[in-house]
């Protein structure tokens, strides 16, 4: 029995390490498929062009920039060549999503980039991922402005938006014409980079929409089995000591805990000198906290009721529950 | 032994795969359109009309007899008598008035039946009813006398129905059928604007329903639509417009044949 237990112990963390390669693989290739996406547009007479570089290299600014910030203050850094490649399809992920919401060129282009700059710049909350949900809902209003501003160019509608002017426009005269509406945002066709023969607004919106579900869903994908991944890390040189000891370890310092203490992306010998410190104070609080729950043996209770009293009950169930480990 | 999709391997072919996804997503963005190549600039060893442009013109009558050639030999003896009577048209009669005379109804049977032909024979039938717009007189007048550039229109709408859809990649269809469908907005919207004190409906509600079909709607033009808005951009911009979606038309079809307007003064 003991042998059996052992063998699928040691087979685990094998199964769990490919589980997670294969889930990198996966969601590179939903990346790769959706900057393809993202990356062409289809014309009129159904020819496929490519949409420039210009809005790609500032996504790729706005990625470098968020990784820059995300890194900041951190000693991690991708350890093998799963972790790695999954950084840099991370990363062209991002590059692809924040360059296909940008409009083509031109000031709307270089606004919406301030936008995204700015939000990049964001420190992000512990633990959070590459795109926050308020991130990923701002990509998708600049994504949908975008959508809308080639369907405009595609109608030979040079603007963002017409408003009638109310009365003036109600008036059948056509002498009135150039004042009757207000044309908010103008852009022009060698902004958008519109094919010569017009863009096939369906077809290319479906390329589009695509691409970004593909690229937005991928660096979810890659997210989570890279953390996966550096849990595995983590998981094996932690169970290169016996096997209680193991147990005794991943009870003091737990799977849920292991990115915010620091131990992914770390060196295999920093890794193990920091599980060594973490172990040595966690111990140490452990012991300090029985410690205390002993001098506070002396003290009898004096007080049933309220939150004193609650406090108390609580020390007396930890110490009879210790009392009963100790027996056992 | 069969390979697991979870196996090292498929994760390593999967991995080698998204790393070529990645190189083609950076070189596809280089890619450049294809130049624009108009139908009629295609290069071609066939024997075909030159300009045929020139022959929707004032100057149509010096080139007309050499569209003979190109009209089989059963429409041929037709179209002779036809092209002689519309392009000797004098007087400046009305249109509906001229029609109706023997000539004029001889001239409608050829056109329809030109029309059902080839398409070096449907385009002789075009130039006979650019003709006729030249040569007769349209104009509603002070009366608001519509039935005269309706019956124009009548001819041009029948033309654009059965050929503005095969027109689009057509070197020698593709500039006529447009020139074509910018008359019909311009003498529509004459019908329409004939009335002294409001407008006339029909000719308008007909005008947009053909442009609807033909150009296709904004969301999804057809092929003839896409030409359309490529060549003649301020007409198709006004297809937008809740006022008056022919003014566009009528501007472009000036600029083109700035005398074509229903009172002979282009002849």
């Amino acid at each position: 029995m003991s042998a059996q237990t052992h063998t699928q112990a040691l087979a685990r963390p094998l199964q769990a390490d490919r589980a997670a390669e294969w889930l990198i693989a996966l969601g590179a290739l939903m990346i790769g498929s959706g900057g393809v996406l993202l990356g062409v547009q289809v014309d009129a007479n159904r020819g496929f062009s490519g949409t420039g570089y210009a809005a790609f290299a500032l996504g790729g600014v706005i990625a470098l920039v968020s990784t820059i910030v995300r890194a900041r203050g951190s000693q991690g850094l991708p350890r093998d060549f799963h972790g790695a490649f999954a950084a840099l399809a991370a990363f062209l992920g991002l590059t692809f999503v924040a360059g296909g919401v940008l409009a083509p060129g031109g000031p709307w282009m270089f606004a919406e980039f301030a936008v995204l700059l700015m939000l990049a710049m964001r420190r992000p909350r512990e633990g959070s991922r590459w795109i926050s949900s308020g991130a990923l809902w701002l990509m998708v209003a600049l994504f949908v402005f975008r959508l809308w501003i080639t369907y405009q160019g595609g109608r030979n509608h040079w603007q963002v938006l017409s408003v009638p002017i109310p009365i003036l426009s109600w008036l059948p005269f056509d002498f009135l014409a150039p004042i009757q509406s207000v044309s908010l945002g103008s852009f022009t066709p060698w902004e958008l980079g519109l094919p010569p023969a017009g863009v096939d607004f369906p077809i290319t919106l479906g390329l589009w929409t695509g691409g970004f579900a593909l690229c937005s869903a991928g660096i979810f994908v890659v997210q989570l089995a890279a953390r996966e991944h550096e849990n595995d890390r983590v998981h094996d040189v932690i169970h290169t000591l016996p096997a209680p000891l193991a147990g005794l370890v991943e009870r003091l310092l737990p799977e849920e805990e292991w990115e915010t203490l620091g131990l992914h992306g770390l060196a295999t010998r920093m890794l193990c000198k920091r599980i060594e410190a973490l172990v040595r104070e966690r111990a140490q609080r452990q012991r300090d906290i029985t410690a205390a729950v002993d001098r506070a043996h002396l003290l009898r209770l004096s007080h049933t009721d309220g939150f004193s009293g609650s406090i108390q009950s609580a020390i007396v169930d930890f110490e009879s529950g210790a009392d009963r480990r100790a027996e056992e | 032994m069969p390979v697991s999709l979870k196996s090292p391997l498929a994760a390593r072919v999967a991995i080698v795969l998204a790393s070529a996804l990645f190189l083609f997503a950076l070189v596809v963005r280089g890619a450049k359109p294809a130049p624009m190549l108009r139908p009629e600039d295609q290069p071609t060893e066939e024997p075909r009309i030159e300009q045929p442009m020139q022959l929707l013109a004032r100057g149509a009558a010096l080139r007309v007899g050499e569209l003979d050639r190109w009209i089989t030999k059963e429409q041929l003896p037709e179209w002779k008598a036809v092209r002689g009577s519309v392009f000797s048209l004098a007087g400046c009669p009305e249109t509906l008035d001229w029609i109706e005379t023997a000539e004029g109804q001889r001239f409608e049977r050829c056109v329809a039946s030109l029309r059902s032909g080839t398409r070096d024979e449907a385009f002789a039938a075009l130039v006979l009813v650019f003709q006729l717009a030249r040569s007769t007189e349209w104009k509603p007048g002070m009366l608001g006398h519509t039935q005269h550039a309706e019956r124009v229109g009548a001819l041009l709408e029948g033309w654009l129905r059965a050929w503005s859809g095969r027109a689009a990649q057509d070197p020698l269809l593709v500039e006529p059928s447009l020139a074509a469908l910018l008359l019909y907005g311009r003498v529509m919207r004459v019908a329409w604007r004939a009335p002294v004190v409001g407008y006339n409906a029909a000719p308008y509600e007909r005008a947009r329903a053909l442009i609807s079909e033909v150009v296709g709607e904004s969301a999804g033009r057809t092929e003839f639509g896409q030409a359309f808005s490529t060549r003649h951009p301020t007409a198709a911009r006004s297809l937008a417009s809740s006022l008056d979606i022919l003014e566009g038309f009528e501007d472009e079809c000036a600029t083109l044949y700035p005398k074509l307007s229903g009172d002979c003064e282009e002849r």
